[in-house]
């Protein structure tokens, strides 16, 4: 019956014309939904018995570029470990400030040194004394406000590396459940494509966080392999664990006081070399946490160590104690060579020179240890604070480079560090920024074109008619028959 | 077949991140253009902050060295006046002592007395001159007055040679006074050791350590009061020993004279080192600014033209923008 046969096909092309323009419209709809994967409709000849008749629909299909994808992941994540690293060293450097700025510890430094020459002419002058009182004070706060950064900044990695941990493990139970889901859809032949969109969107967020490899099965569902080789994904969702801490100080490391990563409740390597997690915003907070502040905590304390053994020595000042603290103290006791760490948060100038905490500005000019005042002119002591300033000293500790410097080319010395770590990390980050701009525009690109997608709703709306225009040919000829 | 498609989300995401590009561009040059100096310090100094560090320093220290120099410079010349006024003193009455001295009239060698008496009251009141509240003679001692006044002087020295019955005896007994540590030292001056040397420069210093109880100081003091002890009535009975007494005093402060040229002198080196180091100073701040901006500075040409170049690729962006939204096949259906 080949009338019959005309009409059937006539009717398979209406319907997969209706399901095209459906798809075009969920693709025009979607047209800047990020992470929206273009569908396309794929259809073939329709076969009944041996000979062909009308059309049918094979499927949708998402239209993704695999390769380009998981090379846009690993971007992602090298720029989120990039961008940590970056952020940490631009924040250190601003809170260590430049030398032409009079709030950095250059610019403190140089006040200082200047308000011991000027009070140096005039010790008998109350003005100028408390001057040298204010710079020191100002000095030693300034140091101990970068100190404060340093410990800010690990904290907040801190709470980073739990806020990334609590987003992987929520992401990755979603992403299991999802994969029951689309695997059931697939074996059913339903159209999953939605649910990969929304797979392909948790996995991209995550990705940034470790660098991801995925690896689809044939039934529809991914697993998930950090670079380093932990499985994440497979089967069922891997767990991390991780407890923040709401404050830390400068003593506190991983392992005490601070807690590391577990991964399915056993302990994982997180320094920046050989562990499973490495390369991703996660690694990079756990190397700003342990590893750079650390390091910086270490340059800052061996800057303070350095103010404070200047104004230590017992030939500058004769009516101190043996043994008693300088002009700058540790909390307003001597310092203990074995208690370095956190000495730049510590770092305070002696109360015996304060008049607000009890003592008194003569006291810079005759001695912290002096019981009364002497002759108002004397400026033995001040000239020799002075030159302890400038003299050239041996850094102790803070990891620096060996060589003799005075104390601001010492504070130089420590910014011009940081300054250039900065410098490398803005480079790499850049760069791997650079790369992720690049992969996402080319991703874009695969995405959906909305002058493509009115072109195939021509065509669609052409074929729709010439189906229609069949079907009432048919009717007409079904017609003549039956008016015989 | 293969279609060549490129996503709407591409040409979005290409044309807001080059506008975020150039506005940024744009910013920073604008600041450029208006300061002179590079905005990116850490990128400009390739993040060597140790040359930027020693200039900055060296300049606030310089200003440092300003202030001090020119509070020593008021109290050097200030101290040359006094000194000065000292020395002149001392001559004058030298030479009308000497003269009197061959007269021997009584009431001239009198009147030469009051005269000895009214100079060193005046010379004693120069040396407790103050800047300020600083006083200039008494050395570390800046609080206090260098010396006693006039009347606590002479009352001692009234004690000193009471009994004496030449002229000899009379210089004899104040000279042993003048050298006693606990004479003139302890019981006139006032004031502490010498002052320290000040910085005023680079590895420069400058000491002013004159006090009252300098040798040529004293000496001159010494003479001026043994003058004036003529007008408090010694060697009362005398007047061949009062005439001759007059005779010592004038010899004594003529001899006396080169030593206070000398002090004047080594003063005036001392200020002569204050003012070249001061401009020693100068010319170094205006080379270390020269370098600071050499460190910095950027060239208003070529940030100028960056700046042209910035906005109008802004403007080519804006219009390309426009163009593209109205690049759609929907508009022609």
């Amino acid at each position: 019956m080949s009338i019959g046969g005309t009409l059937a096909s006539a009717l398979s092309g209406l319907t997969a014309t209706a399901k095209a323009a459906e798809v075009v419209s969920s693709n025009i709809a979607n047209a800047t939904t990020p992470g929206y994967a273009r569908r396309e409709l794929q259809v073939a000849s329709r076969v009944v018995g041996t000979s062909g008749q009308g059309v049918q629909i094979v499927g949708v299909r998402r239209s993704v570029d695999m390769p380009l994808l998981s090379d846009k992941r690993l971007a992602q994540s090298t720029a989120g470990d990039a961008d940590a690293r970056a952020a940490f060293f631009k924040r250190m450097e601003l809170s260590l400030g430049t030398p032409d700025q009079a709030y950095s510890i250059n610019g403190r430094v140089a006040a200082f040194e200047a308000a011991l020459t000027e009070a140096s002419s005039h010790p008998e002058s109350e003005p100028r004394l408390s001057q040298v009182l204010g710079s020191a004070k100002a000095l030693a706060r300034q140091i101990g406000l970068a100190s404060r950064d340093v410990q800010t900044a690990r904290t907040q990695a801190d709470r980073d590396i739990a806020g990334d941990v609590g987003k992987l493990n929520t992401s990755l139970d979603r992403l299991v459940k999802l994969n029951v889901q689309i695997r059931r859809g697939f074996g059913m032949g339903q159209d999953t494509a939605a649910l990969q969109d929304h797979r392909q969107q948790l996995i991209d967020q995550i990705s940034g966080i470790v660098p991801l490899r995925e690896i689809e099965h044939g039934d529809g569902s991914v697993s998930l392999y950090t670079t380093g080789g932990a499985a994440l994904l497979d089967g069922v969702a891997a767990v991390f664990g991780f407890q923040g801490s709401s404050s830390i100080s400068p003593d506190m490391m991983n392992g005490a006081g601070l807690s590391g990563l577990t991964l399915n409740g056993r302990p994982i390597a997180t320094d920046s070399e050989g562990s499973a997690i490495r390369g991703g915003s996660l690694a990079a907070n756990f190397a700003v946490r342990d590893e750079l502040t650390v390091t910086a905590q270490a340059q800052l304390d061996g800057l303070a160590r350095d103010l404070v053994e200047r104004f230590a020595d017992p030939a500058m000042d004769g009516t101190r104690a043996p043994g008693a603290a300088g002009l700058f103290t540790d909390a307003g006791s001597a310092f203990d060579p074995l208690d370095e760490l956190g000495l730049s948060q510590r770092l305070a100038v002696n109360a015996a020179a304060d008049p607000d905490r009890g003592g008194a500005l003569w006291r810079l000019r005759d001695g912290l240890g002096a019981a009364t005042s002497g002759p108002v002119g004397n400026s033995t002591l001040l000239t020799a604070m002075r030159g302890a300033l400038t003299t050239l000293r041996e850094p102790a500790s803070g990891g620096f480079m060996s060589g003799q410097r005075t104390f601001g080319t010492f504070a130089s010395d420590l910014l011009s560090n940081i300054a250039t770590a900065r410098l490398t990390a803005d480079g790499e980050a850049s760069f791997a920024r650079a790369k992720l701009e690049t992969l996402t525009s080319m991703e874009a690109e695969n995405g959906v074109d909305t002058d493509q997608e009115m072109q195939s709703l021509l065509q669609i709306e052409q074929a729709y008619a010439a189906n229609a225009r069949v079907i009432s040919a048919v009717d007409a000829m079904i017609q003549t028959l039956l008016e015989i | 077949m293969v279609q060549l498609t490129v996503g709407d989300l591409a040409q979005s995401l290409i044309l807001s991140r080059r506008n975020g590009t150039l506005k940024d561009s744009i910013q920073d040059l604008m600041s450029e253009a208006t300061t002179g100096l590079a905005v990116q310090k850490t990128e400009r100094l390739k993040g060597d902050y140790v040359p930027m560090a020693g200039i900055e320093a060296s300049l606030t220290q310089l200003e440092a060295y300003r202030s001090v120099g020119t509070s020593a410079r008021a109290m050097a010349n200030h101290m040359q006046i006094a000194l000065e006024n000292i020395a002149g003193s001392a001559s004058t009455l030298s030479s009308s002592l000497l003269g009197a001295a061959t007269s021997h009239t009584p009431s001239r060698i009198a009147s030469l007395g009051l005269e000895a008496g009214q100079r060193l009251s005046g010379v004693m009141a120069g040396l407790n001159t103050r800047i300020g509240a600083q006083s200039l003679f008494a050395g570390q001692a800046t609080d206090r007055a260098a010396v006693a006044s006039v009347e606590t002087l002479m009352t001692a020295l009234d004690g000193v040679v009471a009994g004496a019955i030449s002229s000899a005896d009379v210089e004899t007994a104040v000279n042993d006074w003048f050298s006693d540590p606990l004479g003139f030292a302890a019981t006139i001056y006032q004031g502490g050791g010498p002052l320290a040397p000040v910085p005023i420069g680079r590895d420069q210093s400058a000491q002013i350590d004159i006090t009252a109880l300098d040798p040529a100081i004293v000496d001159t003091i010494k003479g001026l009061a043994m003058a004036a002890l003529l007008s408090r009535g010694v060697l009362g009975g005398s007047d061949v020993a009062r005439a001759d007494l007059a005779k010592r005093a004038g010899e004594n402060l003529a001899s006396y004279q080169t030593g206070m040229a000398e002090l004047q002198a080594r003063l005036g080196s001392t200020e002569a080192n204050i003012i070249n180091t001061g401009v020693q100073n100068d010319a170094e701040k205006s080379a270390l600014e020269t370098a600071r901006l050499g460190l910095l500075s950027v060239d208003p040409y070529e940030t100028a033209a960056k700046l042209q170049e910035a906005q109008t690729q802004l403007e080519t962006l804006f219009s390309i923008t426009a163009r593209l939204s109205r690049l759609s096949l929907v508009n022609y259906l």
